[in-house]
């Protein structure tokens, strides 16, 4: 019984990271600016102003765009997969669509972070990586451990 | 004396925005409908307002069959009427753009006495070189994974029923009048005629060998004969394994949990396992 909500607590807890660090425009900060994947938020005279994103190179930011929310759409329907085997899979088998799929998300949010980290904000010296990227990263670790679980569980077999 | 006729309103069309590379020519267009007849007092005018700016000023007049073109302001010598009155179009050609051409450009056309008419504008935006459309690569990458995806799992269920059925066919064509129990794709292949040596080898994702030799034996005793026809040896397949799956017939559920009365999340929490 542990094991079963432990895995799905893990999941969830890894789809809302996952989600929080492709939608929330925070990874990168400095005092008056939060900014990436989608927009930028200015504080000017202690008003946030939210523009569009200028001056990047689009093919990089929009790869990052795409991967993190294809790491998104994959691990929700890891969860999906994940229940519909609990119920089909034959005894004695692993759970390896579940699996596969958990670690494409972990393929995708790597690489979505490792873009960034490469060629967004490489040469800026004002300014550090916020709370979205972190949980990036996070959101990596979390779904490579769930996908190394589900490729080893197994349903008992009788 | 004369009676000054209705007025009707007159629509504009000209484009929403266009597009334009550094050093190249553009073609404004701009057009009207109106219920009369075009007069020969139809005028066209276009007026410019730069980016960022809130004045505009006037670039070109057509009137009285004749045709004004800017001499002073910033399109002096670059602008040329391209368009035909008598077929109500009052294109303009823009040539040879700077970034400094960035900007709103309005057409207003009157056709009288249909004068009551909203002037249309049209966004001039100069590139450098023509970008890409936002989140065109976005959504491609998206698309192309998903699609990737879905292609994946089509193929493999395919391969799987082929294989399956393909197995079938020709162990039909080995045994062939021999009762043809087990021929659901999911069966996996045809048990032999013998039911005491149970089917050990089974096609890819076929069920356990347990519901295998169930399902063997009692089609079995229903089947009788060796003339079956192979609907009705399906239907009974099927039925048996409904029913067996209803009342948990032998060796079904065998991971249910150690307590007495287990619960449903109980019951499907201790089928997982490491080893």
């Amino acid at each position: 019984m542990l094991v079963l909500a432990g895995i799905i607590v893990v999941h969830i807890t890894s789809i809302i990271l996952l989600l929080v660090a492709a939608i929330d425009n925070a990874w990168w900060i400095t005092d008056s600016v939060s900014t990436d994947l989608w927009g930028r938020w200015e504080l000017t005279n202690s008003v946030w102003h939210y523009t569009n994103l200028k001056n990047y190179p689009e093919e990089y930011l929009q790869t990052v765009q795409a991967t993190s929310v294809l790491a998104c759409i994959f691990a929700i329907l890891a969860l999906f997969v994940f229940v519909a085997q609990l119920f089909t899979l034959p005894k004695g088998q692993r759970f390896t669509f579940t699996g596969i799929l958990q670690l494409i998300a972990c393929l995708c949010i790597m690489i979505a972070a490792s873009i960034y980290t490469a060629e967004l904000h490489a040469d800026d010296t004002v300014g550090g990586y916020g709370h979205s990227y972190v949980l990036a990263w996070i959101s990596f670790v979390l779904t490579f451990v769930l996908a190394v679980t589900y490729l080893v569980l197994r349903k008992k077999s009788e | 004396m004369r009676v000054p006729e209705q007025s009707q309103a007159i629509v504009i069309y000209t484009g929403w925005e266009r597009h334009a590379l550094l050093g190249s020519d553009i073609r404004l267009s701009c057009s009207f409908f109106s219920w009369r007849w075009t007069s020969e007092d139809v005028t066209f005018s276009w007026t410019y307002r730069p980016d960022g700016s809130r004045d505009s000023i006037s670039v070109f007049h057509y009137t009285g069959g004749m045709a004004y073109v800017d001499n002073k302001g910033p399109f002096r010598d670059r602008l040329e009427f391209v368009g035909n009155p008598a077929r109500r179009d009052g294109s303009i050609l823009l040539k040879n753009l700077d970034f400094s051409d960035n900007g709103t450009f309005t057409c207003d056309a009157k056709n009288p006495p249909d004068i009551v008419g909203r002037p249309s504008s049209v966004r001039l935006l100069v590139f450098e070189k023509v970008p890409i459309q936002a989140g065109v690569i976005t959504g491609s990458i998206i698309g192309a994974v998903l699609g990737l995806l879905v292609l994946i799992v089509v193929i493999y269920y395919l391969m799987r029923f082929l294989v399956a059925r393909r197995v079938f066919s020709l162990s039909v064509s080995k045994h062939g009048k021999k009762k043809k129990e087990g021929s659901q794709q999911r069966q996996g292949p045809v048990p032999p005629a013998d039911p005491s040596k149970p089917v050990r080898r089974m096609a890819a994702g076929a069920r356990s060998n347990q519901q295998q030799r169930t399902v063997v034996r009692k089609t079995e005793g229903v089947g009788g004969g060796g003339e079956e026809g192979p609907g009705r040896v399906l239907m009974t397949i099927e039925l048996e394994l409904t029913r067996k799956n209803g009342e948990k017939g032998p060796g079904g559920e065998g991971g249910m949990g150690r307590s007495a009365a287990p619960g449903f999340l109980s019951r499907l929490a201790n089928q997982l396992t490491f080893k």
